[in-house]
């Protein structure tokens, strides 16, 4: 026991006590989660930008209340790219569901929009080029051409004149996907309805009044605990129901990875520097592979503790510690450990049979594929997480570790038998999975020649 | 106890079509050096892992230490691979310690230490083995294999790649440890190293036995058919006769090859009647003679059947 211990030690120590180790570490969350990280950090860095819009007004009615609402977009925007205040954070009743996305959408770094009168006379190419030349100079965001007609107020009949009506014409390097243009419209459009309501003779209150849309809450489930008190329902937001699976199962995919990874490297070191010759004439194959497992194990639980620590304290910083699924973490640990387990003696035989990296990577593309198959899936799982896919998928052992719990941290209500029979279709898939790799490392750790083939590596694995 | 270290006893081995070794029988005295020659490809290592128990063989009983069963690896053995067997990313303090406490001994920083002292490698406890050079690795993996204080010590090729003063060095180390009562047994290319060392050399070729004895006896078995000669006169031409096969000038003298089987009374006689003779030597073959007469790949003559007409 006292050998195991001392390989699993040095094992442990080979995988997290390096400089790669570290950089992977900080790494790993950076690659996966970087965009949205970014997207946070741009929002307390970058410098807000100011988009300027050249305004041809013919209807000459349009442009001031236009200029009217740019400003004051502009001021509500400049409000809210303030930290919201610790107590507009805790009561998410006082906030519309709309305004929370907002923190996921970095919406307050919107551009503002600056509105500019056209003050020539007539319109036509050449100073529509004119205007283009200032926006490549950079002078000029857009300019937007509103036609005469605009408030003129005729249902079309037939398609020809629906395609008479008159349209608002936006000119921008970018007016294929450009905010402003989709702002433009809206706000020109509400314009114009109230000018037309008002030409009609109908009051305008009346009409706002009765197009007053109806609010919808997505909520969950309600609970009722030991003492027989009701929980009330939380609120649900789309994003967070995506994002807690969606990180939960990267997670346990980036651990698996980081511990997979090393041993590979560590077994495959051993073999060709003929370390493993010396290991075997001190410790027992058997010994060897328990212990390297082992101080893979303690490894993987040291990079899952870091990165839940981290995790909880970004939370408690961002106050969403409410999302994170605390009851979870015990199955989320186990699981972890025995898809660790799993995947690091697949990866340990496959670096006993090869004895070089790239053979290495070419055995391991099958294993890639079933390691990654729940990335593509994993959609389609969160929207149906009792649907058939995800109920058998996830007692598939190579996909379970990850796919378990990914279904588990989804709102729905996983039957508490499914967790504990994946659990044990996996304890018993892992079980098989490190018998037959400690078969093929005891075999492959001495073997020197070619690379086996599929049908070689059985025989060693079933035969000896 | 058992006054052999290790004993094997009809051992054979195959890999798939090809017998590594075949029939081997091997006995070595505790506290003695035990040398460990032949061709690349001959059996050596194999031998060697057989011994350690990393191979099993597939007829035959290997007694090591007393013991001829089970697969588990004995903390009385030390053993140094060919080249390597070091990790490159661990310090030297730190790997040494760790084979140590392998084979259960959990303190040895000590003992270590000496043997770095002895080595002159005092101050690498904390380097990185990736940054050693190749004779410095040579003499740590040394240490790693007597870290534990083993019985018996296994060395394959512990001499390739040093310079002759590390090469030294190394040798009084092995000489150190059988003072201290170890078996050694090691395996080498270098057969002046073989003769220096060596209470007992073994030679095994294409799996089997050829040699086992001491320096001594295995050169008397060999008929000697070199002899160097010196006439009084220095004018004087050697006799023309069949027994000599060649003939090379050296040091106001001829060195003689003959044909073998030769009458050296015969040759003798002829000689003399040539003129005075003031020196006649016999030869006896080197171990590097030896071993290449064995080894060589040549015609039909020695493929035929070893070893019986090696010897004569």
């Amino acid at each position: 026991m006292r050998k195991i211990l001392t390989i699993a030690a040095r094992e442990y120590r080979a995988m997290v006590g390096t400089k790669a180790f570290l950089i992977s570490v900080t790494m790993m969350p950076v690659l996966m989660f970087g965009g949205v990280a970014a997207m946070e950090l741009l929002k307390n860095v970058a410098e807000i930008k100011h988009q300027t819009i050249v305004v041809i007004d013919q209807s000459g009615r349009l442009f001031e209340p236009l200029r009217m609402a740019a400003d004051s977009r502009n001021r509500f925007l400049d409000q809210s790219a303030k930290p919201p205040s610790a107590a507009e954070r805790e009561s998410p009743e006082t906030d519309s569901g709309d305004n929370r996305d907002d923190d996921f959408n970095g919406f307050s770094q919107a551009e503002r929009y600056l509105l500019e009168r056209w003050e020539g006379d007539v319109i036509n190419d050449v100073e529509r080029w004119k205007l283009s030349e200032r926006i490549r100079k950079g002078e000029v965001y857009a300019f937007v051409e509103i036609p005469p007609d605009v408030l003129d107020a005729r249902l079309p009949t037939t398609p020809a004149e629906a395609a008479g009506l008159p349209r608002v014409r936006f000119y921008a390097e970018d007016s294929g996907f450009s905010e402003a243009r989709t702002w433009l419209i809206a706000v020109i459009n509400e314009l114009v309805k109230v000018m037309r309501l008002e030409a009609a003779g109908i009051e305008v209150e009346k009409v706002q009044r009765a197009s007053l849309p109806v609010g919808i809450r997505g909520l969950g489930l309600l609970e009722r605990n030991s003492s027989g008190e009701i929980r009330p329902a939380t609120e649900k937001n789309e994003l967070i129901a995506i994002i807690v699976p969606l990180a939960v199962m990267m997670l346990m995919f980036m651990v698996i990875f980081m511990a997979s990874q090393p041993m590979l490297e560590s077994v495959l070191e051993e073999k060709s520097n003929r370390i493993a010759e010396v290991l075997l004439g001190s410790a027992s194959p058997w010994q060897l592979m328990t212990g390297k497992l082992l101080g893979t194990v303690g490894g993987s639980m040291t990079i899952l503790m870091i990165y839940l620590v981290g995790g909880w304290l970004v939370a408690s910083y961002r106050g969403w510690t409410q999302y994170i699924p605390l009851d979870l973490v015990p199955w989320f640990l186990v699981f972890q450990v025995f898809g660790v387990l799993f995947f690091a003696s697949i990866f340990m035989a496959v670096g006993a049979s090869v004895t070089q990296l790239k053979e290495a990577q070419s055995m391991l593309m099958p294993v890639w594929l079933v390691m990654m198959s729940p990335m593509f899936v994993w959609l389609a799982i969160i929207r149906d997480p009792n649907g058939t896919l995800a109920t058998w998928f996830s007692f598939f052992p190579p996909a379970t570790p990850t796919m378990m719990p990914l279904r588990m941290s989804t709102d729905a209500t996983i039957p508490t038998i499914q967790p504990i029979a994946g659990l044990i279709v996996l304890i018993a898939a892992t079980v098989a999975c490190v018998y037959i790799a400690a078969r093929i490392f005891r075999v492959g750790l001495l073997w020197q020649g070619k690379t086996p083939r599929l049908g070689e590596l059985l025989k060693w694995a079933f035969r000896g | 106890m058992n006054q052999y270290a290790i004993e094997l006893s009809q051992v054979t081995k195959r890999f798939g079509q090809q017998v590594a070794v075949d029939g081997l029988d091997l006995r070595v005295p505790v506290g003695s050096i035990y040398g460990f020659i032949g061709p690349n490809g001959s059996g050596k290592t194999t031998t060697l892992r057989m011994i350690l128990r990393i191979y099993q063989p597939d007829s035959g009983t290997v007694t090591v230490l007393g013991g001829s069963r089970g697969a588990a690896a004995d903390d009385r053995l030390g053993y140094l691979p060919e080249e390597r067997g070091l990790y490159k990313r661990m310090r030297v303090g730190a790997l040494l310690n760790y084979y140590a406490r392998l084979k259960g001994h959990y303190d040895s920083r000590e003992y270590i230490r000496q043997w770095l002292n002895r080595l002159g490698a005092a101050d690498w406890e904390n380097r990185r083995i990736d940054t050693l050079s190749k004779g410095m690795a040579q003499k740590v993996q040394f240490i790693a294999a007597i870290a534990a204080r083993p019985q018996l010590v296994i060395l394959d090729e512990p001499f390739t790649g040093l310079d002759p003063v590390n090469m030294e060095s190394l040798r009084d180390a092995v000489l150190h440890l059988r003072e201290e009562g170890s078996t050694i047994i090691f395996s080498t290319h270098d057969m002046d190293m073989a003769e220096q060392l060596c209470d007992t050399i073994f030679m095994i070729y294409r799996g089997k036995k050829v040699l086992d004895g001491t320096l001594d006896s295995i050169q008397g078995r060999y008929v000697a058919n070199r002899v160097r000669v010196r006439f009084a006169d220095p004018e004087t031409r050697l006799p023309e006769i069949p027994e000599i096969a060649s003939v090379e000038m050296a040091n106001r003298g001829f060195l003689v090859t003959l044909d073998g089987g030769t009458d050296l009374t015969r040759v003798i006689q002829k000689l003399a009647q040539q003129g005075e003779l003031h020196h006649f030597e016999l030869i006896r073959p080197s171990l590097h003679e030896i071993f290449v007469r064995i080894a060589r790949p040549t015609s039909g003559e020695l493929d035929a059947g070893l070893p019986e007409e090696a010897l004569a």
